[in-house]
């Protein structure tokens, strides 16, 4: 080969390379889809849409910490250990600090919601750029879901945070970095896309996909909406003080037709109604082997969807297991409780009563096999979850599995009772509050509590003050009492009250003085035949009786001065709950936010 | 008549091999040796290039220890020589020659300076240069001085022998990351590791490549020697030459250590009966009592446990006496047209650690062929195979490390309860696991094949014009197998319900390929400016690297409850397979042009120019090309007639002067635009598998990050290079870093971006000098230091931030600090000041309350509810709260300066050596000692700087009650100095922050060479027994296991770091390195 011809081919190649130079360096993502490819097709689009449920899954944020540690304490409900210090127990007391070591992480719940919100606005921005969504078919389905997944992130940032970053768009770098902006600019906006929302999604079981309450229906978009109406008009804490929104567009008069509305098309859709009794509710929610998920159609209007194995629930919120027992692989459960008082305060004839507080836990197990055993007065678990009505026994040493209904319909019969007291007087809203009482007792109590208590409450204050008390009993252990109590701006007026509550409680004087301080037990046949349920004589208002005769164990003193001590009940708020409303925005974010973020209200 | 015999003789060597050359020496040598007689061998010898006399040089007849010294004239007499010997004429800076006598009476010689100083050839980069003609910041070092210290990787090779090369061993764990930081590193938070180039190539890391098939190690430090590696050189270049074949016979060498190793460091835990007191007194303050009372009994038993044997834990995971067999061999050969060198290599290690074992395989074939006088070929292949087994001591460099083995081993229960192995409370079995389950149920195997090809076409077009092209291929696999038992956070959380509790395997399979195609043209214009003094060399090319790379990753859950882990990497279908994903990453290409000239003026004036062009796929249209120019200057002082007067002492004085860029695109491929990937999750209910972003954000402005350095530096050799030397200057600029930046909050995890600039400045200084040179004995002494200052100029628009570690979880926070002015490496905690005393309280007898006094600092919210005895940490801000604002700056991980000594006798026929390296003025972050000193969970052991008598104690030793008299709780602690390990949370104060200063003796080794007429009668040519000690000691004053340390390095934000790390060994092996 001469010269000539190897220089001709070495040129042919230098020339080859520069010619493909521009390609060489652009080399494209494999193992990806664009978005134009995946929301123009439904099934991957659907795909998308579960990757924002994905989040709330994720260590540190809903599961392990969100709805564990918000809600908590209220004039009903507390963390059994608040007198001890803690990082959850310090947001129990109302004690906020940036770096809250259990919720300073870069995981924190506050990012997950962020990191859900941006999920779901590529969806949105997607599904409207290249997927035709549009009421009825399966692009407008998704495209509501996106949008009220990202009202639910939004509501609970707003409900935990109050100010918080507004961010309706996918992140740029122009967007990179926001200060926070005001609730309600994001109320208006969350408000308005559960409007869209509504008209895209379908009615529970209208669709295959809307057959299950682990997808988004109108009934719950529309709920949901109502609900934030009233968060949205209600009172919060500002870095000036407890008020009302002084925007025009979130006033009282603006939004509560709007949520009565929302309240009526539901009631109106007959899409779903209340399960007949209590008990069957939370038997139902506990139950996941059976049905799974459960059907739409029900009370439960949406659940945050986890798997068997992810959330903590029962972990935290169930009647407590000593140890591994014949019910549960985990001996968890009541981190919280009920305040003392409130099995006290139910009327005995409530069916609520006994599902939502449980005096005892089970112990610690022999062979396996654990018993009831009483608990204290100061330290009751709530009765909503139980390992033992679940239709399997739990594996994990630290999930459970059981989904967190997320709002039910009750609460919109609720809403509607307090919106027509408002708006129409308390004869408008009597209907609604009747329906929930009636499925708290038996029919043959509906004249005396239900129709005599309810046409009972004349007056407009009367009537909301049954409500505030109703909603109470209905939502007890809910985590939803909180929320409503900064709304009606009565949080720490009623938790003053619940400690009073308590003094007299032990002390037996007033409201209490016929609360009995013995309990005589038995233990009585379970579904296998052991004994190791308790029956007890002394729980009831007047069961003052020696009955140690009938039953063989007798708790001496279970109510007392010494068995509420001053620590305890003082344990209940140790900052004042007014000022103390919002959780702080952690340090890790403030210290990531480029200088954009801050605490207000003093943290 | 001795003519013959020695021709006899020669010719039967030739012929025979083996046992039958032992045959022929034994029959034939002895014998014929009696008819030779000795004779008297006279000669001169001279210059080679000046014809002067030498004075004072050794002749020594080979084999032997008889030698004479030339006189004034060069002359030399040797008696009683016999005729078939070989004389070898040494002087200091002249290579050695051997000339054989074969029966003269009369040998003159003539030796030429030493090349291996001025004439080293320096791999500089798409060619090779003579040391005298480097202007830039080059440091080497060469396979001879490697082969004498066996080491098992390239990286330890160069601990400490090279200035302004930082090698860190971060933990002893076999396959343990070295990092190596040339000149400090000049990014952030992104990789500083160096450019490694292997004969050509580029490699992610040279921990596959055995020592002794390197021949050289050259490091390019400064940009103007970088330059010509453009865009990935601004961390520094290493580049590694493997050995080649050479002409002639063929030489087999080989060369096999086996040696012992054992833990180097213990720390001492309680004894079992201070144990059992902390835990009642810990029961006590936490009012836990029922759950000590359930383990240990009641206090007034607790005598029983006095004189308790303890379990050292510690000891059954780290104690074993770890084993390593090495041997290779080495055949080279060939004729003047064809070359070949072949290599084996094997290493075989069973570790200090319970089942901890590393294996590593090698083969290499190099070829080189003169096809003609102009063209010229080459081929060569390696590959290797490296196993390691075992998981190390901690799973992650970085995140919540819940399975530590060092953790468990030292702070687990020292009794044999069977009860203790039960624990049924969750939080606390989730936090300790019996250690030696612990290891079990945390294994992994790691098994890495690389396979390498190149070859390489020459072709000398005109006189002066050479062509050479270079085609390579490099094939990598990675496995890495992460097995989980049943005593793992893992199996009881991660999986879905079913398969919980249940052993679990992640597999992880990375592929990657590579193409290089590298074409060079270089031009010498040697014809044209002969005679007139002028040099002028030119180099063109062009290089397209190509890498494609896959990952392939299989997690199967729910295997039988009593699989092992070697079943579980075996039988994966025994278990269900949850996910598998295969991921293609986008493409990796680089495409570059670059050019060099070298021009010099009679030797003096040396000037050196190069360029680069990079075109990168990381970054968008716009940002892909970086040009990377750089200039470099070089005066041989020596060489001017000025210096004729004193060059016999002043025999080489070169100062160079040199700036040049550089660039760095060490990120990985595909940020430029928002991906959806597709995610597995067992969270929610309906689905295990969606689409979303990456959790990374995507950045499509990403552009090079480029360094800038200027460098002054001073060659000098003195006394005829008897000592030489190097001093240089440096200032680096780092500029729009490429940092992996937290943006948590904002619907991602982090974002890579450009920002900031960093500097380091410093100043290196090496010094060899031959300390005696008199034939048989010869000692040398090599010295380097440097020095390297790191500051951080500008975050461009960030604010300072914190990084937090996350060593304990959450409950730090922010441990380094990351501020303008600053430098990377800060440690951030509070102060200490001692602990709460009872006269810093008022007690309340009816509340039982221990009330701070006014002016007194509430640490409450760091250290818990307080009472006398407790941690106390110094108010910064004067607020009487101690909170987040009261942590400073209280450490920095730089050392001031890092160096290594060595010294090299030879003794007629011992070797012997010592090498030492040294940091000095570093801090380090002794997390360890913070984990084993609180007490802040229940049943957890401490280590005795908490003993009993120390600590401070809350517990009346009679009653077993908790004191609380003031009085008597001062008079109970009067003798003690430690405060009291009950805390609410692990604190990072300055209590933990150590000088981390230490001097190390890292190898010794001492060998000896059996005299050659002796070992050729069995036809031999070289057989050498050694046996060395490595990490022979170490002077520190940290109080931890090892200061050569660094555990997490998710970032290179957190150096300096000891937690949970593999712990270091000291080593003794006995080898022999035998040719024949």
């Amino acid at each position: 080969m001469n010269m000539k011809k190897i220089l001709f081919i070495l040129s042919l190649v230098f020339a080859g390379l520069l010619v493909s130079c521009e390609d060489f360096l652009d080399t494209p993502s494999q193992s990806t889809l664009d978005e134009s490819l995946i929301f123009s097709d439904p099934t991957l689009a659907a795909s998308a849409i579960d990757g924002i449920k994905v989040p709330i899954g994720e260590t540190n944020s809903y599961r392990g910490r969100f709805l564990t540690h918000y809600g908590s304490n209220t004039d009903i409900e507390w963390n059994n250990s608040s007198t001890s210090a803690g990082a959850r127990t310090d947001l129990a007391k109302y004690v906020n600090s940036p770096i809250n070591t259990d919720m300073n992480t870069s995981n924190n719940a506050w990012a997950q919601m962020y990191s859900g919100i941006e999920r779901a606005n590529i969806c949105i921005r997607g599904i409207r750029a290249f997927g035709n969504p549009a009421p009825g078919n399966e692009m407008g389905q998704l495209l509501g879901e996106a949008l009220t997944l990202r009202a639910i992130f939004y509501a609970d940032l707003l409900k935990a945070w109050g100010d918080v970053v507004a961010r309706f768009e996918p992140i740029s770098s122009e967007t990179m970095y926001l200060p926070k902006s005001s609730r309600e600019i994001i109320y208006k906006q969350i408000i308005a896309d559960l409007e869209e929302a509504a008209t895209l999604v379908a009615w529970p079981n209208e669709t295959a996909r809307t057959s299950t309450t682990e997808q988004i229906n109108r009934a719950f978009v529309k709920a949901f909406r109502a609900r934030l109406c009233l968060w949205a008009a209600g009172y919060s804490q500002y870095p000036d003080g407890i008020r009302r929104s002084t925007d025009p567009d979130l006033t009282v008069a603006k939004l509560y037709p709007v949520a009565l509305q929302e309240c009526n098309d539901v009631i109106a859709s007959n899409s779903v109604k209340l399960e007949t009794t209590f008990e069957a509710l939370w038997r139902k929610n506990c139950e996941d082997l059976t049905v799974d998920p459960d059907p739409a159609g029900w009370e439960s209007l949406w659940e945050i969807p986890f798997a068997q194995g992810r959330g903590r629930h029962l972990y935290t919120y169930g009647v407590k297991h000593r140890s591994v027992d014949q019910y549960t692989g985990q001996a968890q459960g009541g981190t919280y409780g009920p305040l003392p008082f409130v099995f006290y305060d139910f009327d005995v004839k409530d069916t609520r009563r006994d599902v939502t507080c449980v005096p005892y836990e089970y112990g610690t197990a022999v062979s396996g096999v654990a018993k009831q055993q009483f608990r204290s007065l100061n330290n009751w678990c709530f009765g909503k979850w139980r390992y033992e009505w679940m239709d399997r026994i739990v594996t994990s040493t630290n999930d459970d599995g059981v989904n967190k209904i997320y709002m039910r319909y009750a609460e919109v019969l609720l809403m509607a009772a307090e919106i027509e007291n408002e708006l129409n007087g308390p004869t408008a809203a009597a209907p609604y509050l009747k329906q929930i009482r009636q499925r708290a007792f038996a029919q043959a109590d509906w004249p005396t509590k239900v129709d005599a208590y309810v046409n009972g409450l004349s007056s407009k204050e009367a009537m909301f003050n049954a409500i505030v008390k109703e909603q109470g009993y209905e939502f007890c252990g809910e985590m939803e009492r909180k929320q409503a109590l900064i709304r009606w701006n009565l949080l720490k007026t009623k938790m003053d009250e619940a400690k009073v509550k308590m003094t007299n409680l032990r002390d037996r004087t007033g409201e209490y003085s016929d609360v009995p301080a013995d309990l005589y037990y038995k233990f009585v046949a379970d579904e296998d035949g052991q004994l190791t349920k308790l029956s007890v004589y002394g729980l009831n208002r007047g069961e003052t009786a020696d009955m140690s005769g009938e039953y063989p164990f007798s708790v001496i003193g279970w109510v007392g001065p010494t068995k509420i001590t001053d620590a305890q009940k003082d344990a209940l708020y140790t900052n004042n709950p007014d000022q103390n409303q919002f959780w702080p925005i952690w340090q890790v974010f403030i210290d990531t936010s480029n200088g954009q973020l801050k605490n207000d209200y003093g943290y | 008549m001795t003519e013959s015999i020695n021709e006899i003789r020669r010719s039967l060597f030739r012929g025979c091999s083996g046992l039958r050359a032992l045959l022929v020496v034994a029959l034939l040598v002895i014998p014929l040796a009696s008819f030779s007689q000795d004779l008297t061998v006279k000669g001169r010898v001279t210059d080679s290039q000046t014809g002067e006399a030498m004075i004072g040089l050794n002749v020594v007849i080979k084999g032997t220890v008889r030698g004479v010294v030339t006189d004034m004239d060069g002359n030399y007499t040797v008696t009683n020589c016999p005729p078939d010997a070989v004389l070898v004429f040494s002087y200091v800076g002249y290579d050695p020659v051997e000339v054989p006598v074969q029966g003269r009476s009369v040998v003159d010689a003539t030796i030429t300076s030493s090349s291996s100083l001025l004439d080293e050839v320096v791999v500089i980069g798409y060619g090779t240069a003579a040391r005298r003609d480097i202007t830039g910041a080059v440091t080497s070092v060469k396979g001879k001085d490697l082969a004498k210290i066996p080491v098992t990787t390239a990286s330890e090779a160069m601990t400490g022998k090279m200035a302004g090369v930082q090698v860190v061993t971060t933990e002893g764990s076999p396959d343990a990351e070295i990092t190596i930081r040339v000149r400090g590193g000049g990014s952030i938070t992104q990789d500083n590791s160096p450019l490694y180039i292997v004969d050509g190539s580029p490699v992610s890391n040279i921990n596959d490549i055995p020592t002794s098939t390197i021949q050289s190690i050259d490091v390019l430090k400064d940009a103007s020697s970088t330059a010509i590696y453009g865009a990935r050189g601004a961390n520094g270049v290493i580049i590694i030459t493997t050995k080649g074949g050479t002409s002639g016979k063929v030489s087999v060498n080989y060369n096999a250590y086996y040696g012992f190793k054992k833990v180097a460091d213990h720390l001492t835990n309680l004894s079992v009966e201070d144990y059992v007191k902390w835990q009642y007194e810990y029961a006590l303050l936490s009012d836990q009592l029922d759950e000590y009372e359930k383990y240990f009994g009641m206090y007034q038993d607790i005598d029983l446990y006095d004189g308790q044997p303890s379990t050292n834990w510690y000891d059954q995971i780290f104690g074993h006496v770890g084993k390593t067999f090495n041997h290779d061999l080495n055949i080279t050969g060939g004729s003047e047209k064809f070359r070949y060198a072949f290599t084996y290599a094997g290493l075989r290690s069973d570790e200090i650690m319970l089942d901890s074992r590393y294996t590593r395989d090698n083969l290499s074939l190099k070829m080189d062929h003169k096809a003609s006088d102009k063209i010229g070929l080459g081929f060569s292949m390696r590959y290797s195979d490296t196993k390691i087994y075992g998981a190390g001591s901690v799973d992650q460099a970085g995140g919540t490390p819940t399975d530590s083995r060092v953790k468990q081993a030292m702070l687990y229960v020292p009794i044999p309860f069977t009860s203790i192995g039960e624990f049924d409370d969750t939080e606390f079995s989730s936090n300790m696991t019996n250690p030696m389950d612990n290891v079990r149920d945390n294994d992994r195997q790691q098994l890495r094949k690389r396979f390498n090809m190149t070859g390489n076409f020459t072709w000398d077009i005109v006189k002066g014009l050479q062509f050479r092209t270079e085609e390579a291929l490099d094939y990598y696999t990675t496995n890495d197998d992460r097995f989980y038992g049943v005593t793992t956070y893992y199996v009881k959380n991660t999986p879905s319900a079913a398969y919980q509790n249940l052993p679990a395997l992640e597999s992880n399979e990375n592929i990657s390929n590579t193409l290089r195609s590298t074409n060079t043209l270089n031009y010498d214009f040697n014809q044209l400016f002969q005679g007139t003094g002028h040099s002028l060399k030119l180099l063109a090319g062009q290089e397209v690297i190509a890498t494609k790379s896959n990952s392939v990753f299989n997690q199967v859950w729910g295997y039988p409850d009593f699989f092992t882990s070697d079943q579980a990497y075996k039988l994966t279908s025994q278990g269900f397979s949850n996910r598998y994903t295969d991921t293609y990453n986008p493409d990796n290409n680089l495409l570059s042009f670059f050019g060099r000239i070298n021009y010099d003026y009679k030797g003096k004036y040396i000037v050196a120019a190069t360029f680069r062009a990079d075109g990168s796929s990381k970054f968008s249209a716009g940002n892909q090309w970086g040009y990377f120019p750089s200039v470099s200057v070089g005066w041989r002082i020596s060489e001017e007639n000025f210096m004729k007067g004193i060059s016999s002492t002043v025999n080489n004085l070169k100062l160079r002067l040199a700036y040049g860029t550089s660039g760095n695109n060490n990120i990985p491929s595909g940020q430029i635009s928002q991906i959806f990937i597709s995610g597995s999750s067992s969270w929610i209910n309906g689905f295990s598998s969606f689409w979303a972003p990456s959790k990374t954000m995507a950045n499509p402005d990403l552009k090079w990050e480029t360094t800038y350095t200027r460098n002054i530096g001073l060659d000098f050799g003195l006394f005829k290079n008897r000592l030489n030397g190097t001093v240089e200057l440096y200032d680096n600029t780092t500029k729009d870093l490429l940092i992996n930046f937290p943006v948590s909050g904002t619907g991602y995890d982090t974002q890579y971006r450009n920002m900031g600039e960093t500097e380091n400045k410093g100043l290196e200084i090496a010094l060899n000098g031959v300390i005696v040179d008199k034939g048989n004995v010869r000692v040398n002494v090599g010295f380097n230091i440097g020095f390297n200052n790191n500051e951080i100029i500008s975050l461009g628009t960030m604010q300072d931030f914190g990084v937090a570690t996350g060593w304990a979880s959450t409950e730090i926070g922010n441990d380094y600090w990351i501020a303008v002015g600053g430098s990377v490496g800060e440690m951030y905690g509070y102060q200490s000041d001692g602990r709460y005393e009872v006269s810093d309280f008022d007690y309340d007898a009816e509340t039982e309350t221990w009330n701070l006094k006014e002016g007194v600092a509430d640490a409450t919210a760091v250290i818990g509810t307080l009472r006398p005895g407790m941690l106390k940490l110094k108010d910064i801000t004067g607020n009487d709260t101690i909170s987040v604002a009261d942590c400073s700056v209280i450490g920095n991980a730089n050392p001031d300066n890092t160096g290594g000594f060595n010294i090299e006798a030879v003794v007629y026929g011992f070797d012997f050596s010592a090498q030492f390296n040294w940091s000095y003025g570093n801090d380090i972050y002794n997390a360890n000692k913070i984990e084993y000193t609180t007490g802040r969970y229940q049943f957890r052991n401490m280590i005795d700087i908490m003993a009993d008598g120390k600590r401070w104690t809350n517990l009346d030793p009679a009653t077993g009650a908790l004191v609380n008299d003031p009085a008597t709780l001062e008079t109970m602690n009067a003798n003690t100095t430690m405060w009291s390990p009950y805390m609410s949370r692990h604190v990072f104060s300055d209590w933990a922050v150590e000088d981390g200063s230490f001097l190390r003796l890292n190898t010794l080794t001492l060998g000896y060479t059996l005299p050659s007429e002796i070992v050729k009668k069995i036809k031999i040519q070289n057989l050498r027994f050694y046996v060395s000690a490595y990490n022979v000691f170490i002077w520190t004053d940290y109080s931890g296991f090892d200061p050569e340390v660094s555990t997490r390095r998710n970032t290179a934000l957190t150096p300096g770091l000891d937690y949970s790390a593999y712990p270091k060994s000291r080593q003794i092996l006995y080898g022999l390195n035998l040719t024949f």
